[in-house]
């Protein structure tokens, strides 16, 4: 479960917010969609989720663990898949992937059949000799993705994860995300592909300018907005300068 | 394309251009992670973060303003040992063109070739020479910032002749078109050899080549330079730097790589006239060297920019079964971080040269000078009549005397002490230990990390390359010498004192101030920032040596304390500093890490 409570971020000492008193729970076996416009605040809020950002004010706890005073505990709980898949690149995929093992001390029991079952499943068994400089964006994108699974944490949080992906490597993504939030884990994943969030989400979340806009299943966002358009629609009417939420957050 | 470089050079792209390279190269954040163009997340954190942009220059001037007043006594007291202002700003070009070939070549294709927006640049209806001279400007101004810490050299030993103001403004401009020369030539050599050059299309096999050249060249210079200059010190040095500039095949080198140099006679030593004239063949040979520049690289430098883009890429064989298994069996959280640091230092080919090769220079060149210097004190002495092996043994029997009740062994110690702030200059490769991570780091920084298992490794795997083999040398020179071995292993200990607590400082600096934001590795290494972290390891090195230094010079100089006194008190000092140190970058310096935003 991940419970944020009053968050806010600012990067110049207070004058903006990046994150404005921002106050959600998600509860364990739950896909939570969080879905805004760029610049909206959304990478800013899991960088503080996954421990690589503090807030300036309020706590976040992940399964009870408070990511701000116990980051290491909280840390062994999730994993994070950031917006850039260019990380660590001169290891070989093979070396990326015995380094996130050993960070979050998978035994060797499990690592081995994982890291095969992972990489076939991905289509990445012949690419594990590579450097990951060698890798295209999406190949890089899946190496993050087989790293963030490996460990198998409760709470997943994956921003803007199915950018550059395959269509397969996209729905086998989908599937884990099933599979883990059945299992009574929880997936938190940013987007902007509203396709995307509203064949996969329980519920959704839409945060614009900083500020959560809208906490809801998409149902009840049909029912709150009284319309049968599609997520979209009701995303860009959320988001837009017209729209009552943005307009009360301003 | 054709007909983007068919267009001549064009002065408002030209600003445009190096207004997107000076921002963007250096400071855009190009992996996508949010710091391109965004103030805020430019803000820098920590004391560094706090002291404000203006404040941070401040602190660098005063850096920069130090290390030159080093430099400026230095050469004062050139002048004061006699040496002429020619001789010494000879020195100072010697030095210059040394770097250059050095460094520079590899610098300059790091920066204008080895750049991820060049793709882009591609792309644009600009011209070759446009885009050549905006990031040659930038280059220029990169290299001219290190460059300049050199001249004080020179304008110390203008004050010891009592030379006239004019005679430092001419010697000012004389350096600046002696180092903007050196640049150009540099230039002019190196697009033709990325145009051409198949192992230039692979950067990291370039790269790598270019180290090993450079480490050769190093070994010679700094072998050839022992042999040829005599004894006293950095006059001889600058006397011989005069030599080469003087007249012969040297000359005519020297005037390839940097022809103001040859010029630099009647600029500094002549009247107004002559220096007057002197400035303006100067700066006629630069700007000879700017036109041939530009024609090269309407040429060949968008070409070679051309055939770099999807050059490279080797592939691996299939992994899989009880090889992968064993490939990803697990390791402790200090192995995996020591294993991943490794790896990329030795495969990043920038942090391979500036890291893994001068590492083991150091320990080659002593190799070289002891062999050298071997054979050609075993020939004289036979041509002396001398049995080279009683030579040995008179010197084994004088090394029998180091004992711990004797001053010779506290001055032996001061020697450790003296060389290992000389290793002070290799002290970066401990100072970069968390920046070569660069936005690694903030991935990092999402992973459950132990940073003390982190830190530990940043600090095994720099000081296994600089102290491991200098240590064996110094243990097979102990043995030959025939040392007693406590008194030996005395001698090893203050060594190892120094190098650790001078490894820790460093590190534990470059923890709390690290540099996480460059586009290139290249970057780490060049531009004034660089050359100061480069240098100012001389003022880390003296900070822990001063106290066992003191207390030795008590022994040896002032008397103050008796021998085994002060040896003890050394090596306590080293031990406790070592202690405290290690508690510092395993406690506040690892925490502060843990804490670290963009």
């Amino acid at each position: 479960m991940i419970r944020i409570d009053h968050v806010s971020k600012s990067y110049d000492g207070g004058a903006t917010n990046a994150v404005r008193d921002l106050t959600l729970e998600i509860q364990s076996g739950e896909i939570f969609g969080l879905l805004g416009p760029n610049g909206a605040g959304k990478s800013t809020l899991l960088n503080m989720l996954a421990g690589v950002l503090a807030p300036s004010s309020g706590t976040i706890e992940l399964d009870g663990v408070n990511v701000a005073t116990d980051p290491l505990a909280a840390k062994r709980n999730l994993c994070y898949v950031s917006d850039s898949p260019d990380h660590l690149l001169r290891l070989k995929g093979h070396e990326f992937l015995r380094f996130i093992a050993d960070v979050y001390e998978v035994p060797d029991a499990v690592r081995g059949p994982r890291i095969a079952s992972l990489a076939r499943e991905y289509g990445m068994e012949g690419e594990l000799d590579n450097q990951i400089q060698s890798y295209s964006h999406g190949m890089r994108q899946k190496m993050m993705i087989m790293g963030a699974l490996l460990p198998d944490p409760a709470v997943w949080i994956l921003d803007e994860p199915m950018t550059g992906l395959d269509p397969k490597a996209s729905w086998l993504l989908k599937q884990s995300m099933r599979r883990h939030a059945d299992a009574g884990k929880t997936v938190l994943f940013s987007t902007h592909v509203l396709d995307v969030a509203e064949k996969v989400v329980d519920r959704v979340g839409v945060i614009a300018h900083g500020e959560l806009l809208f906490v809801g299943t998409v149902d009840e966002m049909r029912e709150h907005f009284k319309s049968n358009g599609s997520l979209e629609e009701m995303f860009l009417e959320l988001t837009s300068e017209n729209s009552p939420f943005a307009t009360e957050a301003e | 394309m054709a007909r983007a470089a068919a267009r001549d050079f064009s002065w408002r792209q030209f600003r445009a251009m190096l207004r997107v390279i000076r921002k963007g190269e250096q400071h855009l954040d190009s992996t996508g992670m949010g710091l391109g163009g965004d103030d805020a997340a430019e803000k820098r954190k920590g004391l560094w973060g706090r002291l404000g942009a203006g404040a941070r220059k401040v602190a660098m001037g005063f850096l920069f303003l130090l290390l030159a007043a080093w430099f400026f006594m230095m050469g004062y007291m050139l002048g004061v040992t006699g040496v002429t202002p020619y001789l010494a700003f000879s020195l100072c070009v010697v030095c210059l063109v040394g770097l250059t070939v050095l460094t520079g070549l590899y610098q300059a294709v790091n920066i204008l070739y080895f750049v991820r927006d060049l793709g882009y640049y591609l792309t644009l209806p600009v011209s070759a020479t446009t885009v050549m001279w905006a990031k040659l400007v930038h280059f220029l101004g990169m290299s001219l910032l290190g460059d300049l810490i050199i001249l004080p050299i020179g304008l110390g030993s203008l004050l010891a002749a009592g030379a006239a103001p004019g005679a430092w403004v001419a010697m000012a401009l004389a350096f600046v078109l002696s180092a903007v020369a050196v640049d150009l030539a540099l230039l002019i050599v190196c697009v033709p050899i990325m145009r051409f050059s198949r192992l230039a299309h692979d950067k990291d096999r370039f790269s790598r080549f270019f180290g090993g050249i450079m480490v050769v060249l190093a070994l010679v210079i700094g072998v050839g330079s022992q042999f040829a200059l005599r004894s006293d010190g950095l006059a001889s040095l600058a006397s011989g730097s005069g030599q080469l500039l003087s007249g012969g095949v040297p000359a005519v080198v020297m005037g390839i790589l940097c022809p103001p140099s040859l010029l630099a006679r009647p600029v500094v030593e002549g009247d107004a006239l002559g220096a007057l004239a002197g400035l303006l063949g100067m700066l006629a040979c630069v700007a000879v060297y700017a036109v041939v520049l530009s024609a090269v690289a309407r040429c060949w430098y968008l070409e070679g920019a051309q055939a770099l883009q999807g050059a490279g890429g080797k592939r691996g064989r299939r992994v899989e079964g009880a090889e992968l298994d064993q490939a990803t069996r697990s390791r402790g959280a200090f192995a995996a971080n020591l294993s991943r640091d490794w790896k990329t230092m030795v495969r990043v080919p920038v942090f391979f040269n500036q890291f893994f090769l001068s590492s083991l220079l150091m320990p080659l060149y002593f190799v070289v000078i002891l062999v050298v210097s071997g054979a050609v004190g075993v020939s004289q002495a036979t041509e002396a009549g001398m049995d080279p092996a009683a030579l040995l043994e008179m010197a084994r029997s004088l090394t029998a005397l180091l004992a711990f009740d004797s001053p010779a062994l506290a001055w032996c110690a001061v020697g450790v002490l003296v060389f290992g702030l000389l290793l002070g200059f290799s002290s970066y490769s401990f100072t970069m230990g968390v920046s070569r991570d660069g936005e690694d780091f903030f991935f990092i920084r999402g992973l459950p990390m132990d940073w003390r298992s982190y830190l530990a490794a940043k600090f095994v795997a720099p000081f296994a390359l600089s102290t491991v083999p200098m240590l064996a040398l110094i243990v097979a020179a102990l043995v030959v010498l025939g040392v007693p071995a406590a008194s030996g292993a005395y001698l090893i200990l203050v060594y190892l004192g120094a190098t650790i607590s001078l490894g820790l400082l460093s590190l534990g600096l470059g923890a709390l101030f690290p540099r996480l934001t460059w586009d290139n590795e290249a970057q780490l290494f060049k531009g004034g920032v660089s050359t100061l972290m480069f240098f100012a390891g001389l003022i880390v090195g003296a900070v822990v040596m001063v106290l066992p230094a003191l207390v030795l010079l008590g022994c040896t100089l002032w008397g103050v304390f008796t021998a085994p006194v002060a040896l003890g008190l050394a090596l306590a000092i080293f031990v406790l500093e070592c202690a405290v140190l290690a508690w510092w970058v395993l406690g506040p310096c690892a925490r502060s890490l843990s804490r670290r935003e963009r």
